[in-house]
């Protein structure tokens, strides 16, 4: 490597880039400093708000991007895919367990907003999965929501 | 890979100073390895100092000679451990202050010389570079900008001996190489090339950013003695570099 990294905050997500050379680069390496070291008050769910930024920019938590109307498909099965492999990835059983869950939630937001089944997933996997979801309590109430109405739209499938 | 081979990959500062001085039979490679980590804040605080690229080059080097080489840093070292940064500004600061050690670093240079201060000549510094802001400011900067540089090449060594070259090419697409010409590239462009999703483009990339963290972690704790002060020599450094000159 002969560069030197100047990258500026977005949003916890992954730094903007900007030119080299720019008169405040101690301020961007002073913002790198703070990228690599970004803590939360919740480290299980620093490490999933983190990814869900990078696909949905903007977004407050996992949860808010999951259950907005605003949320592509697209974007539904990008974020099913991160969360899929922070269920294996995740540091720690806190992290996994909760990208369990978020994962089964982005299937059941496709399947309740845009009519589609984002998975390979069928009958009662699918079914427990959705129930799993719908009464966890450590969920807030707009997942377990989905959750609930994306059993109904199941059974009739 | 690559820390068992050469063993300064994994010292502290404080270690390779005091093996630089011991005279055991890696001293010489210690005192070049804390010389490769130390000079570009050195020559970025002389250079912020008002001095030409030419005559920061050549205090650069009568500093390397005279201080390092002359062992004051060392035995000063002994006394006043703590935060490597601190002391080495301080030494700068004082070196400056006594020009007259500059006529005298060429008679010092041992044979071959140092090995680092060969590299400065290829590491591309401009001369317009450090010309704005303090010295100071220009000292933190280098230092962190070394410690960053450092940790991101300990990742790539890490990943790609483990064959994850894909983790690597995206945190080098999407962080580093976007960082350093501009242009973000997307999980769009990305994805395809190593045949993954894009939502799993970006989990690797949260963990290797988890990971370069960890790496950055371990640069910071080679420059304070006590591992204590890690978390405030963290926060120091970023008050240090958040803070902007008066226009």
């Amino acid at each position: 490597m002969s560069t030197e990294p100047h990258i500026t905050d977005n949003q916890g997500g992954t730094p903007s880039p900007t030119r080299s050379g720019s008169g405040s680069a101690p301020s961007h390496l002073g913002d790198t400093l703070r990228w690599a070291f970004e803590l939360d008050a919740s480290p299980t769910l620093a490490g999933a708000t983190w990814l869900t930024r990078e696909i949905v920019p903007g977004a407050r938590d996992p949860f808010d991007a999951i259950v907005a109307t605003t949320t592509t498909l697209d974007a539904l099965e990008q974020l099913k895919g991160a969360y899929k492999m922070l269920r294996t990835a995740g540091t720690t059983t806190a992290e996994r367990s909760l990208a369990a869950r978020l994962y089964a939630a982005t299937i059941a937001a496709a399947l309740v907003r845009h009519g589609k089944l984002i998975t390979s997933q069928r009958g009662e996997a699918l079914l427990r999965a959705f129930t799993d979801l719908e009464s966890d309590a450590t969920m807030p109430e707009a997942i377990r929501s989905i959750a609930s109405q994306a059993l109904t739209a199941a059974r009739r499938t | 890979m690559g820390s068992r081979a050469n063993p300064s990959l994994t010292q502290t500062n404080w270690d390779l100073i005091r093996d630089a001085a011991s005279g055991s039979t890696t001293a010489k490679a210690s005192l070049e390895a804390i010389t490769r980590r130390s000079w570009p804040a050195i020559y970025a605080f002389i250079r912020a100092s008002g001095r030409s690229h030419e005559e920061a080059t050549d205090l650069t080097q009568g500093f390397l000679c005279d201080v390092f080489l002359s062992r004051h840093l060392l035995e000063r070292a002994d006394r006043d451990r703590g935060r490597f940064r601190t002391l080495l500004l301080g030494s700068v600061r004082n070196y400056l202050a006594d020009m007259h050690r500059r006529r005298t670093a060429t008679t010092r240079m041992p044979k071959g010389g140092v090995a680092a201060i060969e590299v400065m000549a290829e590491h591309g510094l401009e001369p317009a570079e450090h010309a704005s802001g303090s010295p100071e400011r220009a000292f933190h900067s280098r230092f962190v900008a070394g410690m960053i540089r450092a940790a991101a090449e300990r990742l790539q060594r890490e990943l790609l001996a483990e064959g994850d070259e894909a983790s690597w090419e995206i945190f080098r697409l999407r962080v580093l190489q976007a960082a350093t010409e501009g242009v973000a590239v997307g999980y769009d462009e990305i994805a395809p090339r190593f045949g993954l999703e894009k939502g799993t483009c970006a989990a690797r990339l949260l963990v290797a950013k988890r990971r370069f963290a960890t790496i950055l972690m371990d640069e910071l704790r080679a420059t304070v003695e006590d591992p204590g002060d890690v978390a405030d020599e963290v926060q120091q450094l970023m008050a240090l570099l958040a803070h902007r000159p008066t226009p």
